[in-house]
């Protein structure tokens, strides 16, 4: 795979990333060569179902992937850094320092037997080598911060005298506490209530103008996408299959699977019987179809389909990995192509993102 | 945002929470405490552990070598204020030599217990967190050591040790007695290591010490301490049994079991003589039990308190 260029001021850049499992029943392709880049003070939105393989290219950035999964080509680069290259103790210090994470369950994320501040402490203590006692005033004054009122008293609550969305709060003062570069938010709505949803967002948007931190946002949820990102990658089945700017994602959607998910977001104010929905499953990843991943599941599958499709740029910045034309026809070389022809065809399309 | 209560603080952007809490903040002892004390029996076990401890600790260092003074004229004699329990067939206090026959049983529970713990948390925690060959070898060491039995195994050491060393008991039983305490921790690191928060203190940077150490084997330490504190009833319980064998603390030494060896001799004529250490014994190992059984549900964070 050919080096994608840098593209300037990218905080992150992932680089044909391979993440496998490999389990007793075959091997998982997770994430299967994922390459996307995020600016600083920029805000990716990476969606998908579940299964697609976001989570596992977050903690590959982390490099908390456990066994039996591996992370076995590509690269990860934080500014001029190579992720992959540290050594495990030079990695301890990014985790949490460089770069931190927040998780989608605030109720199982914290640890339940110390009290709230004096995990917030602990994160800095960690990275900063501060005495405890500076690091707890500092921890309550993250948590006010985080808009916790009466920050003092909360600091000495422990986890489970906290609602949910007081501890995705905690969760993000923990993580904003040592002034990461990027912070990777996987999923940190889903488990909340709508208007706590609507909160935290709030808390995340403020904080990102005020840190000028990039963030990471992973979510199946395309209103919190439209509420907060910059750029957005569409994950399918371990595979990047549409990236570009959010308007566009969302005006001029060109893979069928980010089509699918748009037509099945309700609207208020239009008169729909059924919600349109993508039919089928996500594949067994041990037993994935040949050629497109999508096809069994895509409107406007063709033979052409059963060949890999490349990663075409319908407009600048704009990619998606479909046989359609950027006009949304089937493709010149004809929509039952020889396999060889499409091959070929497909090499000739593919853009290295 | 219809029905989203944003307030904004003054001088930040950063909108605030709006819940309103009246649940006071309660420090961990405090709730460890508040849950203990519902369990009506532990509480009565604290206490009786509590006296058991204090008199086997405090009447021994009043009465001086009564324990062990034997005298001629007072053989057999009955009770009386000195000697609540009268004397016995060498004409020693029996109440002194009880408490002090307490104070090395105890001493020998708690003791081996700490060993236990130490070997099996140790054990216990490496094996679940590597997982893989380590665990797999550490739990074939396990199976190894619960196929031996155990009073045999302990029989063995103490006779090639030495009969009659309070250390080389505590070390037998210790080694031998760490397996369930290794299997338990190690069953909660397994559940444990796929927590989020270790997860989470792992991306915030830190390494596997600390999130052994500081993160896991806290949450892994309440089955721990209800084996420990059944540890301690079963400990009391072997040295009695080596002692009674006469493996154990040998006389003029004093200990329930080897109380319990003597009094046999003149079980017909003075039955109170077994009587006694056997109460006692009973009485401890009682006490060991509700009391972990209390501390279980108390030491659980996740349980809540009842506001009244």
């Amino acid at each position: 795979m050919t080096q994608r260029p840098t593209r300037t001021g990218e905080l992150l850049s992932i680089d044909g990333l391979k993440t496998h499992f490999y389990t007793q029943d075959g091997v998982v392709k997770a994430v299967d060569g994922v390459s996307f880049g995020i600016r600083n003070g920029e805000t990716l939105g990476v969606v998908g179902e579940s299964g697609c393989g976001k989570s596992i290219t977050a903690l590959s950035v982390m490099r908390l992937i456990e066994r039996p999964g591996r992370i076995v080509a590509g690269s990860i680069r934080l500014a001029d850094r190579d992720l992959l290259a540290l050594s495990d103790e030079e990695m301890r210090d990014v985790r949490g320092n460089a770069i931190s994470m927040i998780f989608q369950e605030p109720m199982t994320s914290l640890n339940p037997v110390y009290p709230c501040g004096d995990q917030i402490a602990e994160a800095i203590s960690l990275h900063e080598g501060i005495h405890r006692r500076e690091a707890g005033d500092r921890a309550i004054e993250m948590l006010s911060q985080v808009g916790i009122p009466d920050a003092k008293r909360r600091a000495r609550e422990y986890p489970h005298q906290l609602s949910g969305g007081m501890r995705q709060r905690v969760m993000i003062a923990m993580a904003l506490s040592t002034n990461p570069e990027l912070l990777i938010a996987d999923e940190p709505t889903t488990a909340l209530d709508v208007t706590i949803q609507a909160q935290i967002l709030e808390l995340m948007k403020a904080l990102r103008e005020r840190n000028r931190m990039a963030i990471m946002l992973i979510t199946h949820d395309l209103g919190v996408i439209a509420e907060m990102a910059d750029d957005v990658v569409v994950m399918y089945s371990g595979k990047v299959v549409e990236s570009s700017d959010v308007n566009t994602v969302f005006e001029q959607p060109h893979h069928p699977y980010t089509k699918g998910l748009l037509a099945s977001i309700p609207r208020l104010g239009e008169k729909r019987h059924r919600l349109e929905v993508i039919q089928g499953v996500v594949p067994n990843p041990l037993n994935l179809p040949k050629g497109c991943l999508f096809k069994r599941r895509c409107p406007s599958a063709m033979p052409v389909c059963d060949t890999p499709p490349p990663l075409q740029e319908i407009q600048p910045g704009h990619l998606s990995r479909c046989w359609l034309t950027p006009a949304g026809e089937p493709p010149e070389i004809g929509a039952d192509a020889e396999a060889e022809t499409a091959v070929a065809a497909a090499a000739a399309l593919t853009v290295e993102a | 945002m219809e029905g989203t209560q944003v307030t904004r603080i003054p001088g930040g952007a950063i909108p605030a929470v709006d819940e309103v809490d009246l649940t006071p903040v309660r420090t961990y002892w405090q709730l460890v405490r508040q849950r203990f004390v519902r369990h009506r029996l532990a509480v009565i076990a604290f206490f009786l552990m509590a006296i058991l401890v204090t008199a086997a600790i405090a009447i021994p260092l009043l009465s001086g070598d009564a324990w062990k003074e034997t005298s001629l004229e007072r053989i057999n004699q009955p009770a009386s204020l000195t000697a609540p329990l009268g004397y016995d067939s060498l004409g020693i206090n029996t109440f002194a030599r009880l408490m002090k026959g307490l104070q090395t049983s105890l001493f020998i529970g708690f003791a081996a217990v700490l060993v236990i713990v130490f070997i099996g948390v140790t054990v216990g925690s490496t094996a679940g967190y590597f997982g893989g060959w380590v665990d797999n070898a550490l739990m074939r060491v396990v199976d190894i050591v619960l196929s031996i039995p155990t009073f045999f195994l302990i029989l063995m050491l103490v006779a090639f040790w030495g009969t009659g060393n309070v250390w080389v008991i505590i070390i037998a039983i210790g080694l031998t007695g760490w397996t369930t305490a290794a299997r338990l921790v190690r069953a909660e690191f397994l559940s444990l290591r796929e927590a989020d928060f270790v997860q989470a203190a792992k991306a915030l940077g830190a390494g596997d010490r600390r999130v052994v150490m500081r993160h896991m084997i806290p949450s892994a330490m309440a089955p721990v301490v209800v084996a420990a504190t059944l540890g301690i009833a079963d400990s009391v319980v072997v040295e009695a049994a080596l002692s009674f064998l006469g493996f154990g603390i040998t006389p003029p030494e004093a200990s329930l079991g080897n109380m319990l060896t003597k009094a046999q001799d003149y079980f017909y004529r003075n039955p109170l003589l077994a009587w006694y250490p056997g109460i006692t014994l009973v009485l401890v190992v009682l006490a060991a039990s509700f009391l972990g059984d209390g501390l279980r549900d108390a030491l659980d964070p996740r349980q809540r308190v009842e506001t009244n």
